[in-house]
């Protein structure tokens, strides 16, 4: 078996109930520990719905996903949330917290319903801060913070579960570029020196193709392409999932997508 | 100053129009309270009553009379289908505004005050005249004026508490009419201080108050015990411990009726017992 | 240190609870008066199971339906409570025990009427339909019971409305072992739910992905909290605002962890209903206020209090 492999999708099918067309038409993905790779797609082109059942949440109508070699639906979820941290793409946290009491929960699919938290636990805590640079910020209130700091406190809490697999679902959302790059940072910085492997969904073409190792583009439910991002992210390709004429460069060896204006 | 002077002419207005006296006396009357019926049929009206509420059981004669629901809360179209000419009601908030929409229906209302054992004569009085049974009036009203002014008996020494629901306890003041039977019997409410008719206490000042007799006031054909009794918090109250209940007829004790003298009778003859 | 603060001040409270009355106690009699015995004592700790329970119930309950408004008795098992008393009392069933039996027995059904109202869009109770479900059988249930009032004869049943406002009053040693037997199981049940309702709290899809068995846990939680408050229901009637305020001012205490809520919320929910109760006795003596009325009265000025620090931070 390879050991590095974290999750293993393989020609998955899935269909929502009561629709008439798949959401998944058989869409395989590797992902391996020290690997960043984006989720690239229209909006509506499967994305959420393949970290879904990806992760177990939805079972597929036929090919199988496992991660670390067991079937994603057969992982209780406790035992799941201990090797995957998810930073889901919405979350409105109904009373108020402090940073630090959120990053806390990340610890909880390591103790049991009575376990008190051990010194490992507040150990984990701290260092996810600290990773995240969020550790001056931890005891501010949630509703104080910034959304590049909010998103910053989210991804701490993923760490905190001393996850192999990270997940984030379009973590840069309504983010300025200042945050939107110290997030990316932040991502490939934590697959670099943590042993962990990260899927990451975004809307950013650019930024995933400059950071990411590799690049699987959804597009109605299949994959166009996948792989390194100069092998993806090709002109006819891009242009026939993204439905608009683009110009694509190349920037310290990445391709760089610039869309055109069609009313000139 | 002239804000007083206009409530007393308002309501002095208002009190002459509802005294108005009628040129006939009323031939088909409806009544909306138990202790109005039995008063018109004590005066000899009984035969002109086509209308009672569903409460209305005594005397057995008022069984016969349509009833038209409830008194507290009339239904006015119940009652106009009764071809009324006077309606007689129980001054509550809603029998006000029942007794506005029949005058403006054109049929006669008298809403009358009725709480307390002094309040029979006038109503009778009232009732009397309206019915055209004046003299009968005036002989039930002189009877109930002389029973309360006669020198009440010697004190038996009894205290009563009238237990009229138990969760939460709710007991009779000395706003009610039963607090006045109790007196005219030569027994004491033990709840007299209470000014109003009736109030919410804790059990533990009836416990406190020890009362020498728990009053239950209901349908003569029941005779168990109330239900409370098996209670355990309620075993703190000594009368329910040593099961000295007074259970006393709703037709007599349930309202103030010319039959208090027999309601005080009844309740002295059970104290002596 | 503010566990002990929460401890004494329900130690105190208790304490006023069975020295003062209407009824004058001399103190040196404290001891051995069955009105202490009897009656105060077996009421004050009456008042800590059901407050303590109306707590816990309500802090529960605002995380899973995720509404930081939502009252025990907002799940419409006030309605239930009520139609099965008033037909208790217009069937004439006997027995020192029927009342509660009666009422908890309806609260049993407006509760399964609702869970299952819950369950329409799937296996997770979905909160929204919880809510508008418990006011649906709360309306109905409430419409039957008038009709119910007000076709019967029995001028009784008008009280079925008093004892509805709630009140401690029918508190014996009976009453207190029973709750006091019933009541750990599902307050158990919620504690080791503890750390579910501190993710529940996060929304569904963030809950699961840090390990909770999200529809299990919605169950296992409002059928638990249903319970309790069916329980408090049955033996006090409705007692308002305690479920809903007790809550809140846990979170200002002790944080919004549910390890450390609900435990303080039990506290303060029991400290609020015996000062309420206290206050009930006293303040009207020889009459008595429904308690209902005090902690509204008590509640809502900590609520403006409550909702002023909120505004304002």
């Amino acid at each position: 078996m390879d050991r590095g492999l974290i999750l293993d999708v393989q020609d998955v099918r899935f269909r929502y109930p009561g629709a008439t067309t798949d959401a998944l038409g058989g869409v395989s993905l590797e992902l391996r520990s020290g690997e960043l790779v984006a989720l690239l797609g229209p909006n509506g082109s499967g994305k959420t719905t393949l970290v879904r059942v990806a992760l177990g949440l939805h079972a597929p109508l036929s090919g199988r996903t496992s991660i670390l070699g067991r079937t994603a639906r057969d992982w209780p979820r406790r035992d799941l949330a201990r090797v995957v941290g998810v930073v889901a793409q919405r979350e409105d946290n109904l009373f108020p917290q402090r940073v630090r009491d959120t990053v806390r929960l990340g610890r909880y699919p390591h103790l049991g319903p009575w376990a008190v938290e051990r010194e490992e636990d507040r150990a984990a805590v701290e260092r996810a801060l600290e990773r995240c640079d969020v550790t001056g910020l931890a005891d501010r209130w949630l509703w104080t913070l910034s959304g590049g700091e909010y998103q910053r406190v989210r991804i701490a809490r993923a760490l905190a579960q001393q996850p192999r697999l990270l997940v984030l679902d379009e973590p840069t959302a309504s983010l300025d570029v200042r945050h939107e790059m110290e997030l990316f940072q932040l991502i490939r910085r934590l697959v670099d020196t943590e042993d962990l492997g990260a899927l990451l969904v975004t809307h950013d073409v650019n930024l995933a193709a400059r950071f990411a190792d590799r690049i699987a583009l959804l597009c109605g439910g299949t994959l166009a392409a996948a792989g390194p991002p100069p092998a993806v992210l090709r002109q006819d390709v891009a242009e026939a999932v993204f439905g608009w004429p683009l110009a694509i460069s190349s920037f310290e060896d990445r391709p760089q997508i610039t869309p055109l204006r069609r009313d000139r | 100053m002239h804000r007083w002077l206009f409530f007393a002419v308002v309501v002095g207005a208002c009190g002459h129009q509802s005294a108005r006296a009628p040129s006939a006396p009323a031939r088909r009357i409806v009544s909306l309270a138990p202790s109005i019926t039995e008063l018109l049929f004590a005066l000899g009206a009984g035969e002109q009553v086509v209308g009672r509420t569903a409460y209305c059981k005594y005397p057995p004669a008022a069984l016969a009379v349509p009833s038209v629901g409830d008194g507290l809360n009339p239904s006015v179209e119940a009652i106009v289908a009764r071809h009324p000419d006077l309606v007689v009601l129980y001054r509550s908030p809603h029998t006000d505004a029942a007794a506005r929409q029949l005058e403006a229906l054109g049929v006669r209302a008298l809403v009358i005050h009725h709480d307390r054992l002094e309040d029979i004569a006038a109503t009778a009085r009232q009732l009397g005249e309206a019915t055209g049974h004046a003299a009968a009036a005036t002989a039930l009203a002189r009877t109930m004026d002389s029973a309360l002014a006669a020198p009440p008996p010697p004190d038996l020494g009894a205290r009563l508490a009238y237990v009229v629901w138990d969760n939460p306890p709710i007991v009779i003041g000395g706003g009610s009419f039963l607090d006045q039977l109790t007196r005219l019997a030569g027994a004491t409410n033990a709840f007299h201080d209470i000014a109003t008719p009736s109030a919410t206490v804790s059990l533990e000042t009836i416990a406190a108050r020890d009362p020498d007799w728990i009053a239950v006031v209901r349908e003569a054909d029941d005779t168990a015990p109330p239900a409370y009794a098996a209670r355990p918090e309620w075993r703190v109250v000594r009368a329910v411990r040593e099961h000295r209940f007074l259970l006393l007829p709703a037709e007599l004790f349930g309202q103030p009726s010319a039959r208090a003298p027999e309601a005080v009778a009844w309740l002295r003859r059970l104290l002596t017992r | 240190m503010k566990w002990l603060a929460m401890g004494a001040v329900l130690v105190a409270a208790l304490a006023a609870a069975i020295v003062f009355g209407p009824a004058h106690v001399p103190f040196t009699d404290l001891a051995r008066s069955p009105i202490v015995w009897e009656l105060r004592l077996p009421r004050a700790l009456l008042a800590v199971l059901v407050g303590g329970s109306l707590g816990v119930a309500g802090a529960s309950l605002q995380s899973l339906v995720r509404n930081p408004l939502a009252d025990p008795f907002l799940l419409g098992l006030s309605g239930g409570a009520g139609l099965g008393a008033v037909l208790a009392i217009a069937l004439h069933l006997g027995g020192p025990w029927a009342l509660p039996l009666a009422a908890f027995a309806g609260a049993l059904l407006a509760l399964g009427l609702v869970f299952r109202l819950g369950l329409v869009g799937g296996a997770e109770l979905d909160p929204r339909i919880l809510l508008l479900g418990g006011v649906a059988v709360g309306a109905f249930t409430g419409a039957v019971t008038t009709a119910i009032v007000s076709l019967a004869e029995a001028t009784e049943l008008r009280n079925a409305y008093l004892w509805l406002w709630g009140g401690l009053s029918s508190a014996s040693w009976a009453t207190v072992r029973l709750i006091g037997l019933y009541i750990p199981v599902p307050i158990f049940v919620l504690l080791a739910a503890a750390r579910p309702l501190d993710l529940l709290v996060l929304g569904d899809e963030s809950a699961r992905y840090l390990g909770t068995e999200v529809a299990s846990t919605k169950r296992r939680v409002y059928l638990a909290a249903s319970l309790l408050t069916a329980a408090a229901v049955a033996v006090a009637g409705v007692i308002g605002f305690v479920g809903l305020i007790v809550p809140h001012v846990g979170r200002g205490l002790v944080g919004g962890r549910h390890r450390a809520l609900l435990p303080a919320s039990f506290v303060i929910g029991a400290t609020l209903l015996v000062l309420a109760d206290t206050l009930a006795r006293l303040a009207v003596a020889p009459r008595e206020l429904p308690v209902g009325i005090v902690t509204a009265l008590l509640g809502v000025p900590l609520f403006v209090l409550l909702l002023k620090r909120w505004t304002a931070a």
